[in-house]
């Protein structure tokens, strides 16, 4: 009775067939995962931010605050 | 200003910073994309069994590691040229004001309609009041009208300082004998903190930059207040 024949040739270029399409998909993922995690959310909150925004008005609260030096509260 | 134990950018004042909060993410990105690989192929490579694993030569994938490589830093370098050339475009300002660096203290100057000048020194710890931030606040600080493209010509009067406000997106350096100029637009009133950033001797950390940002009348008003008390 003989044992079949140990795989002896390619072991490194069947691991290599493996890992680096993985790799290369792992790093995709990452990537998709920062972009969308990150990236887009922080490109949406400034446009959110700007869209109704009111300079004025804001202005004004932050006036009433006593933040500035120009110009003081309206009631000083 | 920065808050304790921050890690990010201070939020964009300007539309510059908002497009430099932009490249440094789509950068990042790119550095987690490769990290991740690196990340992995390193795991891979620890937790084989096998012991004859050297390949000696491939110009195959010497190919490949030459041009992806290359790839990735054409996809960085396109939106870095972008902003870079952004920031250099001058789109007539409506408003020129010089900061010229001194040790410690900068001063400012609006010689667009006035002679309009003064000194702008740190508030000693000691001379604070409730809210204010230590290290932070200016005795004058250096106004500008919000949505207004504005010009800053940098220079300094003895050593090498440098003029930094990170909210707006801007650092020039203050040469001795050189004007430097940058200009920027501040998107939305507030009061915005910077320090200098180049190093100029013992009170280079006590020397602050505060900006306050409002409309333009009270810009105006301001402006004849400081004209007339001087």
């Amino acid at each position: 009775m003989s044992l079949a024949k140990p795989l002896m040739r390619g072991l490194l270029g069947k691991r290599l067939r493996i890992h680096l399409p993985v790799a290369f998909a792992v790093s995709l993922l990452t990537a998709a995962v920062f972009k969308y995690t990150v990236c887009d959310p922080r490109k949406q909150a400034y446009a959110e931010f700007y869209k109704n925004y009111d300079a004025v008005k804001e202005f004004n609260n932050m006036r009433e605050a006593g933040i500035f030096e120009c110009v003081r509260p309206s009631g000083e | 200003m920065a808050h304790p134990s921050q890690l990010g950018f201070q939020d964009a004042a300007s539309p510059l910073m908002e497009e430099l909060l932009m490249f440094h993410d789509h950068a990042l990105l790119v550095v987690f994309l490769i990290s991740a690989f690196v990340l992995y192929i390193i795991l891979a490579m620890i937790t084989t069994n096998m012991t004859d694993k050297y390949i000696l030569d491939s110009q195959g994938v010497e190919i490949i590691w030459t041009i992806l490589p290359a790839l990735i830093l054409i996809l960085i370098a396109l939106p870095s040229l972008r902003i870079l050339y952004l920031m250099d475009e001058i789109d007539s300002p409506h408003l020129t004001v010089k900061a010229v660096g001194h040790q410690w203290y900068w001063s400012y100057e609006y010689t667009d309609y006035a002679d309009l000048a003064f000194d702008s020194y740190m508030i000693p710890p000691q001379d604070l009041t409730p809210g204010q931030f230590r290290l932070l606040e200016a005795d004058h600080r250096m106004v500008i009208p919000v949505m207004t493209p504005v010009r800053a010509l940098i220079s300094a009067e003895d050593v090498l300082h440098s003029w930094a406000v990170p909210a707006l997106g801007t650092k020039m350096d203050a040469v001795p004998g050189r004007l430097n100029q940058t200009t920027f637009v501040a998107s939305r009133p507030g009061v915005y903190y910077g320090q200098c950033s180049e190093i100029c001797g013992a009170n280079h950390s006590f020397m602050p930059i505060v900006v306050e940002v409002a409309p333009l009348e009270h810009f105006e008003a301001w402006s004849s207040l400081m004209l007339e008390d001087t």
